[in-house]
C-alpha cells in the first residue's frame, strides 16, 4: 500500500515537473507571437481607453461617458445591432436545413454548395451596391412583384424607415448563410455513415434524423457559427450599412449601428473622444460574446467527453 | 513567482500606457515657412474634389498642372480625385496622421472653418497678398476668420439653382411659377398627370442641406441669424428657422416630389429631368449649364432661384459659395503651394475653367462678357451678388444628423415639421455639450 502511494507520488511529481517543462517550452514557442499580439492589440485597447477619458489632450473624467451613453443616436445604433441579433437564429436555421438538404441531394450537390457558398465570399460593397439599387421604389424587386400582380407587396424597402434595418438584415443574411452551409455540411460529412444507416433501417425520417442525429452531432459546429455571426452583427456590419445608406446610417437613423456611430465620431464629426467611448462599449460587448462563446465551447466538448 | 507576474504585467500595462499617453500629447507643428521658392525637386499632391458638380474640372487640373510645372521644373504635382462622401473622411485621417496631400479641396463656409479651427491648414493670406485675395469671390464671407482667410476660393457653387422645363410646363398648359403659391399649383396639375414636377433624391443625404439652404434662407434676415441660433442666443424652433419645414411638408402634401426620393441618390434623381420625366429638379450651381444644355438648353430650359415663400431679404435670391483649396500645415512647401494656387487664378487658367467646364472661376477677374448662354449668363450674375448659403454656418454635424436625417423623415411623412425642428433644436443643444468649442469657434468666426 505504501509502495503504491509512494509510486503514486513520484508519477504526480515527474507529472508535474514534465507539466512545468511542457508550460515553460509552450510559453518560448508561443512567446514572441504574443509579444507581437499584445503590443498591437494591447497598445491600441489601452490608447482607446486613454483616449475615451480625454477631450482635447485634458483628462475629463467620465464626460465623455456621459456624453455617449445619453446620444439617442448611440442607443438607437446600440438597439439596431440587437435587433440585428435576431438575424443569428434564422440564419442558423436557414444554414442547418440548407446543409442537411444538401448532404441528402445526390445530384448536383457541388454545383448548389458553390451556388450557395457564393454570395459570402463576394466583396460586401459590391453586394450592398447591387442590393441597393434592386431594392429601390422602383427597382428590380418591385418591378417584378408589379408584374405579377403583387403590387401591394412593393415596399420602399430601403427608403421607409421602418423596414430599412429589416431590409438590410436580409442582404447580411443572404449572404452570411453560405459560411454556415459549407461549415455544417463539412461537419455532417465528416459523421460516421453507419449511424445514418440504422436510423433509416430503425424508420426514422428525414426530419427525425436530422434532428435527432445530425443537429446534437454538429452542435459544436452550430454554436462556432452562432457566436461568429453574433460577432458579426455586433461589430462586423459597417460596410452593409455604410454602402447601403451612404454612409448615413438612414433614412433617419433607421439603420444606424455602432460602427458607423464610431466611424462618423472619428471621421466625419471629428469627435475621437467620442468614438473611443463607443468604441469601448462595443469592445465589451465582443469579448462578453467572446467569453460566452469559449465557455459554450467548453461545456459542450466536456459534454461530449463525458458522453 | 506569483508577485513577479503581477509586477512584470503591471510593469508591462505602464509600458503601454506611457507609450499611448506620449503619442496622444506628441503634437507634430509643420508651421510653413515663408523661405525663398525652392529650387531642389519636389513633389505636391492635391487632394480634390469637384468633377463630380463641375465636369472638366480634371482635365483643367491636369492642363493646369502640366503648364505650371513646366514654368517650374523642379516641381512635381499629383493629384487625387475624391469620392463625395470620402473627401472629409480622407482628410481627416492625413489630419490625424499630419501626413497627406499639400493642397486640399474644401467646401466652403463651416467646412472650410473647422480644419482651420482644428489647426489643420495654414491660413492662405500667409502667402497670398491682401490684394490678390481681394479678387477671389466669397473668400472674406465664407472663409475668412479673425482678419485672415483659411483659404483660396477656386470655382462659385451658385446654390443651389432650380431647373425648369419650360417645354413640360407648356405641354401642360403651366409656365415658369415665380412664388412658392404658383409653383405648388404646378405640383397639383402635374402630379394629377402622374408628372414629377421636381426631381431629387435625399438617400446620401446632400439634397437634404441644400433643400434647408433654399427654402430655410428665405426666413432669415442674414447668415448670423444661424450663427446666432448655433451658439444659442436663439432656437432653431424659432419660426424664422423653423418654418420652413412647414413648407417642406407643404410640397410633400402637394406632390411635388418623385415618389422614390427616399431611395435615390441625388444625382440618379436628377437624371430624371434630363430623361424628361421630371419638370424641375436642382443642381449643384457648376453644373447647372450643362444640365440644362443637356436637357435642351436655354430654349426649353430656364435656369432660376426657388421661388419665395417668404418676403425676407434672402427670398428668391440665389445662394452663393465658393469651393475652395487650402495648404495643409504639415505641407513642407506651401509658398509652392500658394503660388500654383495663384498661377491658377491667372487670366488664361480663368478662362480655361470656364472654357473646360461652363462654371464660374471664384475671381472677379474673369471676364463674364465670353459667356453666351443667357440663362449661364444670369446664373453667374445672381451668384454674384448672391445669397449667404445657409448650411455652409452651421455645424456640419448638425447638417447630417439634424437636417439630412429630418429632410428624409419628413418627405417620408414620419415626422411633422414641428418634431423636426424640435429634433434639430435637440441636436443642437447637445452639440453644444459634446463639441466643448463650438460656441466659441462660432463666436469668433461671427465677429
Amino acid at each position: 500500500m505504501k509502495l503504491a502511494s509512494r509510486k503514486t507520488a513520484t508519477a504526480d511529481v515527474t507529472r508535474r515537473q514534465r507539466s512545468a517543462h511542457s508550460s515553460k517550452e509552450a510559453l518560448y514557442w508561443i512567446g514572441p507571437a504574443a509579444l507581437v499580439i499584445l503590443l498591437i492589440f494591447g497598445y491600441s485597447v489601452v490608447s482607446v481607453l486613454i483616449s475615451s477619458f480625454r477631450y482635447d489632450g485634458d483628462w475629463v473624467g467620465l464626460e465623455n461617458f456621459e456624453i455617449v451613453i445619453t446620444d439617442p443616436i448611440f442607443l438607437t445604433a446600440l438597439k439596431h445591432n440587437g435587433l440585428l441579433l435576431l438575424a443569428v437564429p434564422v440564419l442558423i436555421i436557414l444554414a442547418f436545413i440548407l446543409a442537411v438538404t444538401l448532404f441528402e441531394t445526390r445530384r448536383g450537390m457541388r454545383f448548389y454548395r458553390s451556388a450557395i457558398f457564393l454570395p459570402y465570399i463576394l466583396p460586401i460593397p459590391v453586394v450592398a451596391v447591387v442590393f441597393g439599387q434592386i431594392y429601390q421604389l422602383n427597382g428590380a424587386l418591385n418591378i417584378f412583384l408589379r408584374s405579377i400582380g403583387l403590387e401591394p407587396l412593393a415596399q420602399d424597402w430601403l427608403g421607409d424607415p421602418s423596414i430599412a434595418l429589416g431590409t438590410m438584415s436580409s442582404v447580411i443574411i443572404w449572404k452570411e448563410v453560405g459560411f454556415g452551409v459549407i461549415l455544417m455540411l463539412a461537419h455532417i460529412i465528416s459523421l460516421p455513415n453507419e449511424t445514418y444507416e440504422a436510423a433509416r433501417i430503425d424508420g426514422a425520417g428525414f426530419w427525425r434524423t436530422h434532428l435527432s442525429i445530425t443537429r446534437p452531432a454538429i452542435l459544436n459546429t452550430i454554436v462556432f457559427y452562432g457566436v461568429i455571426e453574433a460577432i458579426t452583427m455586433v461589430s462586423w456590419v459597417f460596410n452593409y450599412v455604410y454602402v447601403m445608406s451612404n454612409g448615413l446610417g438612414g433614412p433617419g437613423n433607421a439603420t444606424m449601428v455602432s460602427e458607423l456611430y464610431i466611424y462618423r465620431a472619428a471621421f466625419q464629426n471629428k469627435a475621437p473622444e467620442l468614438a473611443a467611448v463607443a468604441a469601448v462599449f462595443l469592445f465589451v460587448a465582443t469579448l462578453i460574446l467572446m467569453v460566452a462563446f469559449f465557455r459554450i465551447q467548453r461545456r459542450s466538448i466536456a459534454g461530449t467527453f463525458n458522453k | 513567482m506569483k508577485s513577479k507576474k503581477v509586477l512584470a504585467i503591471g510593469a508591462m500595462a505602464l509600458a503601454l500606457l506611457l507609450s499611448a499617453c506620449s503619442s496622444s500629447s506628441d503634437e507634430t507643428s509643420a508651421e510653413g515657412d515663408k523661405a525663398a521658392f525652392p529650387t531642389e525637386d519636389l513633389t505636391l499632391n492635391i487632394s480634390w474634389w469637384g468633377e463630380q458638380e463641375a465636369p472638366g474640372a480634371q482635365k483643367w487640373l491636369e492642363e493646369t498642372i502640366a503648364l505650371y510645372t513646366k514654368e517650374h521644373p523642379n516641381v512635381t504635382i499629383k493629384h487625387v480625385l475624391q469620392t463625395t462622401d470620402g473627401l472629409i473622411p480622407s482628410f481627416e485621417a492625413a489630419a490625424a496622421a499630419q501626413s497627406g496631400p499639400d493642397i486640399q479641396y474644401f467646401w466652403g463656409g463651416i467646412y472650410t472653418q473647422q480644419p482651420g479651427w482644428d489647426g489643420h491648414i495654414a491660413p492662405i493670406s500667409d502667402y497670398l497678398s491682401e490684394e490678390e485675395l481681394s479678387h477671389y469671390i466669397n473668400a472674406k464671407v465664407e472663409a475668412g476668420f479673425q482678419g485672415k482667410v483659411w483659404t483660396a476660393p477656386w470655382y462659385i457653387n451658385p446654390s443651389f439653382p432650380l431647373l425648369v422645363r419650360k417645354d413640360i410646363l407648356a405641354d401642360n398648359g403651366l409656365s415658369v411659377p415665380t412664388n412658392w403659391d404658383e409653383l405648388m399649383k404646378v405640383c397639383d396639375v402635374l402630379s394629377a398627370k402622374k408628372i414629377t414636377t421636381i426631381a431629387g433624391g435625399v438617400k446620401d443625404g446632400w439634397f437634404g442641406g441644400w433643400i434647408y439652404s433654399i427654402l430655410g434662407g428665405q426666413s432669415v434676415q442674414s447668415q448670423a441669424d444661424v450663427i446666432n441660433a448655433v451658439v444659442g442666443t436663439t432656437k432653431f424652433t424659432d419660426p424664422e428657422h423653423a418654418t420652413w419645414w412647414t413648407k417642406l411638408e407643404e410640397s410633400r402634401d402637394r406632390k411635388c416630389w418623385n415618389d422614390d426620393i427616399n431611395s435615390l441618390e441625388l444625382y440618379q434623381a436628377q437624371q430624371k429631368f434630363v430623361d424628361g420625366t421630371a419638370a424641375m429638379t436642382i443642381t449643384a450651381g457648376p453644373d447647372a449649364p450643362n444640365f440644362a444644355k443637356k436637357a435642351g438648353g436655354d430654349e426649353k430650359v430656364t435656369i432660376m432661384a426657388m421661388p419665395a415663400w417668404s418676403d425676407g431679404p434672402l427670398a428668391g435670391k440665389m445662394g452663393t459659395t465658393s469651393q475652395t483649396l487650402g495648404i495643409t500645415k504639415w505641407s513642407k512647401y506651401p509658398q509652392v503651394a500658394a503660388d500654383f494656387i495663384k498661377f491658377s487664378h491667372t487670366t488664361d487658367r480663368l478662362n480655361a475653367w470656364y472654357a473646360a467646364t461652363g462654371s464660374m472661376p471664384a475671381d472677379d477677374r474673369f471676364d463674364i462678357s465670353q459667356v453666351q448662354s443667357a440663362s449661364t449668363k444670369a446664373l453667374f450674375e445672381s451668384a454674384l451678388n448672391g445669397a449667404p448659403y445657409l448650411e455652409n454656418f452651421i455645424p456640419a454635424q448638425l447638417d447630417a444628423d439634424a437636417v439630412f436625417k429630418n429632410v428624409q423623415l419628413v418627405l417620408k411623412g414620419e415626422v411633422t415639421a414641428a418634431e423636426a425642428a424640435a429634433d434639430k433644436q435637440a441636436i443642437m443643444e447637445r452639440l453644444r455639450k459634446s463639441d466643448r468649442k463650438l460656441v466659441d469657434n462660432f463666436t469668433a468666426w461671427a465677429k
